[in-house]
C-alpha cells in the first residue's frame, strides 16, 4: 500500500489511511479544530493523490476505528454483502468516481454493489468529487422507502413539517401543522422536536398529530423526536406512533454520548416493527451531521465525513423511512461557513444514498455562522436538483424553539416549481382532492390553514 | 447541403425567422395586492390571531404566489439583522473595569477565534489566572460570572441587572458572593476554573445566549456546583431567554437562587439535581434546556 504523493518533486508521505482521508477531505473548520486536516492546499491534493491510488479492499482492511475497538466497526465488517463487495474490491478510489460517473452505470447498479460498500469507501470517493459530481452521483442512486406514503421515487420532492414549540404547547403545534400542510409540506413526516423529553408529553403531542392525520385522512406519517428510550416507553403506554426517532453518532463512543448503542437500536427497531402504528415496511427515522462525534471527544482523529459516512453504516441497519443530515445546526466550529455548509449538505446527501439511504438534508444554518440567507435559499435548490428525498419545513424557516434557520413552508412549493417535482404520489393525491394543488401549481386552497379540520 | 443543415433550416423557418417573441401586450393599470400579511392587528385574518395565542411561529402570513409578501420580507430581514448584530458585537476592553467588575478573558484571541475554537474559549488566559489570584475574595459560597458568550449585546444589556439582583438574592440568603467578574470570549465552561481558582461551592455565568430571529439581547445561565476543569454538561443546571420578553431578569435571579439553594442542600448539580420539590417555584426552570416563549415584536414599517 502506497502513503507517498510526489507534487512539483515534493514527496508527501503519509503515515495511514486514516491521515490520508482526513487530509484529502474538502476544508472544515471542525478538522482543523480535531488539528487533522492537511496543512496547505497543495498537501489536500497530495492525500487526493494517494486516495485516488487505494483500492476499496485497502479501505475495508483499514478502517479509522481499529475492529477490536468499536461496535459500529464490527456492525459494518460483520454484515457486509460480500458478493456485492467482490464486484468492487479491486476498483481504486479513483478508478470507483469514475465508474460512478459513467453513462451505463444506472441507480439500479449502483443498488446492486451498495451493500458491499463500507462508510469509509463512500467518504473516499466523496473526496474525489466536486460539488457538482456529488450532484450527478446523488441524482443517479435509487432509494425508495414505504411506510404510510412512498417516499424517494423519481420526479418527487417531499417535506418534513417541524411544528416545534418552546412548550410544547399542542394547539400552537397543530395549527403550524396546518399550515403547513396547506403549502403542500408534510409528506415525508410531521415530526415534532419536544422541549420536555418525557413519555408524557411524547404520548400527548402524537395523540394530537394522530387525531389530525385520520380526521383529516392525510396519507403521511408523524413522529415526536423525543429519546429513543423515551419512545420506547410511549410506545408501551399504547401511544400511536408511525415512525420511530434516534439520532445518531459515527462511532461507539459517541452513540454512548447519545445514550445509545447497537443493541438498545435492535431493540427499539424491534418494538417498533410490534407495535408502530405505520403500514411500513419502514418505520425508522435517523438524523446524523458532521461534528457530532468531535463535539463530545469520540472522533478517534477520523476526519467528520468520515465518521458521518458511519452513521449511514450504523442506520442502514434498520432499513429507514427518512434519514436527515442536519447539516448546518451544529455550528461553525465544525462548518465555518456557506461553501463548507453547501459542500458538506451534498456530501451527506450523496454518501447517504450511496450506501442506500432515503436521504433528506435540513438545510440550516445557525445565526452564528457565516452563511447569508440567499446561500441558504442556494442550497436548497441544488438539494432538489440532486435528487434529495425531502427538506424540512417551518413557518419562515424559523424555529422558535431550537432557535436556527432552515427551510420554510413557502420554499418547499418554490423549489418543487422550480424543478418540476411533485410531492410523494399519495400524499399529492390527498392535495389535489382538498384543493391545496391544482396539477402541478397551487390550487385554490393553497396557503389555506382553513381546508385542515 | 448535408440532411442535417436543411433540417436545422427547416426547423428555423418553423420557429419564425424574426424575433422570437412577438411583442408583449399592453395592460391596464395594476390593481395594488390586498394587504394581505404580516400579522398588524387591522389586517391579520382570524388563524392569525388564534395563532398569536398559542405561537410565536409566524403564521397565517399568506403568500404571493408561492412567496412571501414584501412586509413579510422586511420583517424576517430585520430580526436576521438583529441576531447578526449581537453575534458581531464585541465586548469593549474597558467596558468591564468600568462597571466596576474585575476584567478576565479566556485563551481566545479575537472573535474569529472565537466563534471556531471553543476549546480556548473554556479557559482562562495565564494573565487572568494570576489576575484572579490577586484580587479576586475565596473562598466563596456562590462565584458569579458575567460574560459575552455569543451575545455581548446581551451582556451589555440585561447582564448588570441579572448579576445585581442574582447577587442581591444569594447575599439575602447569607451567602458569601464572589468578586463580580466579567470574562471576555468566555464560554460556558469557563466557569470550572474561575470557580475552582476562587474556591467556591457554586459557580454561576450568565452570558449572552446564541442569538435567535429577532432576539439578540437573551442571556442564559449555568450553575454548576463544586466546579473543577473536567465537569460537562450533565453537571450543570441551566435557564435560558432571559430579557424583558422572555423571563425578566428580576425574576430570573430568584429561580436561579432557588437552584443553588437546592445544590447546597443536596451537594450536587446537573442531571443528579432532584427539583421535584421546587417544581411549581421554579416554573420552567425545573426543566433542563427549557426556552420560555417570548413575545415576536414588529420590527419595520413600510413608509407610507
Amino acid at each position: 500500500m502506497k502513503l507517498a504523493a510526489t507534487m512539483r518533486g515534493t514527496v508527501h508521505q503519509f503515515g495511514s489511511v486514516k491521515e490520508v482521508l482526513a487530509k484529502a477531505n474538502p476544508p472544515k473548520s471542525g478538522d482543523d479544530q480535531a488539528g487533522i486536516s492537511a496543512r496547505s492546499a497543495v498537501e489536500r491534493v497530495a492525500a487526493r493523490a494517494v486516495l485516488a491510488g487505494l483500492t476499496l479492499r485497502e479501505l475495508r482492511e483499514n478502517p479509522v476505528i481499529p475492529y477490536e475497538q468499536d461496535e459500529l466497526t464490527r456492525l459494518v465488517e460483520d454484515s457486509l454483502d460480500e458478493a456485492a463487495y467482490a464486484a468492487v474490491k479491486d476498483l481504486t478510489v479513483g478508478q470507483f468516481r469514475e465508474w460512478l460517473l459513467e453513462t451505463p452505470t444506472t441507480g439500479t447498479r449502483i443498488r446492486s454493489v451498495s451493500p458491499g460498500l463500507t462508510p469509509e469507501m463512500a467518504s473516499a470517493v466523496c473526496k474525489l468529487m466536486s460539488n457538482l459530481d456529488l450532484m450527478v452521483v446523488g441524482a443517479k442512486c435509487e432509494v425508495v422507502t414505504r411506510a404510510n406514503n412512498t417516499l424517494g421515487l423519481p420526479g418527487r420532492l417531499s417535506s418534513r413539517i417541524q411544528p416545534n414549540h418552546p412548550a410544547d404547547d399542542v394547539e400552537g403545534i397543530l395549527l403550524s401543522t396546518r399550515e403547513g400542510l396547506s403549502y403542500g409540506c408534510g409528506d415525508a413526516v410531521i415530526g415534532v422536536n419536544p422541549a420536555t423529553d418525557t413519555p408524557e408529553s411524547t404520548v400527548q403531542i402524537l395523540r394530537a398529530l394522530d387525531d389530525l392525520t385520520r380526521r383529516n385522512r392525510i396519507p403521511t406519517q408523524h413522529c415526536v423526536l423525543s429519546h429513543v428510550t423515551v419512545q420506547m416507553k410511549a410506545l408501551d403506554l399504547g401511544c400511536p406512533m408511525d415512525l420511530m426517532f434516534q439520532s445518531l453518532s459515527g462511532s461507539e463512543l459517541g452513540n454512548r454520548a447519545f445514550g445509545i448503542s447497537v443493541a438498545l437500536m435492535d431493540e427499539a427497531y424491534d418494538k417498533m416493527k410490534e407495535k408502530g402504528t405505520s403500514r411500513g415496511p419502514n418505520c425508522m427515522y435517523f438524523e446524523t451531521g458532521q461534528g457530532s462525534a468531535l463535539s463530545s471527544q469520540a472522533h478517534h482523529g477520523a476526519d467528520q465525513l468520515t465518521l458521518e459516512a458511519r452513521c449511514y453504516g450504523f442506520a442502514r441497519r434498520y432499513r429507514p423511512f427518512i434519514v436527515n443530515t442536519v447539516v448546518g445546526f451544529i455550528g461553525p466550529e465544525y462548518l465555518e461557513n456557506g461553501p463548507q455548509i453547501t459542500r458538506a449538505a451534498l456530501e451527506d446527501h450523496s454518501m447517504g444514498k450511496l450506501l442506500g439511504l432515503p436521504m433528506g438534508c435540513d438545510a440550516c444554518f445557525t445565526y452564528h455562522a457565516d452563511m447569508s440567507q440567499d446561500e441558504l435559499e442556494s442550497l436548497k435548490v441544488l438539494l432538489g436538483a440532486a435528487g434529495c428525498c425531502y427538506l424540512m419545513s417551518l413557518p419562515v424557516g424559523d424555529d422558535i424553539m431550537l432557535n436556527y434557520q432552515s427551510t420554510s413552508y413557502h420554499d418547499i412549493p418554490s423549489v418543487r416549481r422550480l424543478l418540476g417535482k411533485r410531492p410523494a404520489p399519495e400524499f399529492d393525491a390527498w392535495l389535489q382532492e382538498v384543493g391545496v394543488l391544482d396539477g402541478e401549481g397551487p390550487g385554490e386552497r393553497f396557503g389555506d390553514p382553513g381546508v385542515i379540520r | 447541403m448535408s440532411v442535417t443543415t436543411t433540417l436545422i433550416e427547416v426547423l428555423r423557418a418553423r420557429l419564425g425567422a424574426a424575433d422570437p417573441l412577438p411583442p408583449a401586450p399592453a395592460l391596464p393599470t395594476i390593481e395594488a395586492p390586498p394587504a394581505r400579511v404580516f400579522p398588524s392587528p387591522r389586517t391579520r385574518g382570524r388563524f392569525a390571531e388564534e395563532a398569536s395565542t398559542h405561537t410565536t411561529a409566524l403564521l397565517g402570513i399568506g403568500h404571493v404566489g408561492t412567496r412571501y409578501a414584501t412586509d413579510v420580507v422586511l420583517q424576517f430581514q430585520a430580526e436576521l439583522a438583529v441576531a447578526h448584530e449581537a453575534v458581531e458585537a464585541v465586548l469593549p476592553d474597558d467596558w468591564a473595569e468600568a462597571q466596576k467588575l474585575l476584567p478576565l478573558r479566556s485563551q481566545v484571541q479575537d472573535h474569529h477565534q472565537f466563534l471556531l475554537r471553543p476549546d480556548l474559549g473554556r479557559r482562562l488566559h495565564p494573565d487572568s489566572v494570576q489576575l484572579l489570584r490577586q484580587k479576586a475574595a475565596r473562598p466563596v459560597d456562590v462565584q458569579p460570572i458575567l460574560a459575552d458568550g455569543l451575545s455581548a449585546v446581551a451582556c451589555m444589556g440585561s447582564g448588570l441587572a441579572l448579576l445585581g439582583s442574582f447577587t442581591r438574592e444569594c447575599e439575602a440568603r447569607g451567602w458569601k458572593v464572589g468578586t463580580p467578574i466579567c470574562a471576555k470570549f468566555a464560554r460556558v465552561w469557563l466557569e470550572d476554573e474561575i470557580g475552582e481558582e476562587v474556591g467556591a461551592k457554586i459557580a454561576a455565568i450568565l452570558l449572552g445566549e446564541r442569538p435567535g430571529l429577532g432576539t439578540g439581547d437573551g442571556l442564559s445561565a449555568y450553575l454548576v456546583f463544586e466546579p473543577r476543569v473536567g465537569k460537562t454538561d450533565g453537571d450543570r443546571n441551566m435557564m435560558s431567554n432571559i430579557h424583558a420578553r422572555g423571563t425578566p431578569p428580576e425574576q430570573a435571579a430568584k429561580r436561579l437562587a432557588l437552584l443553588a439553594g437546592a445544590m447546597m442542600a443536596q451537594r450536587t448539580s446537573g442531571v443528579r439535581l432532584d427539583l421535584s420539590a421546587l417544581r411549581a417555584e421554579l416554573g420552567e426552570a425545573a426543566g433542563t434546556g427549557y426556552r420560555a416563549p417570548q413575545r415576536r415584536e414588529r420590527l419595520v414599517e413600510i413608509a407610507p
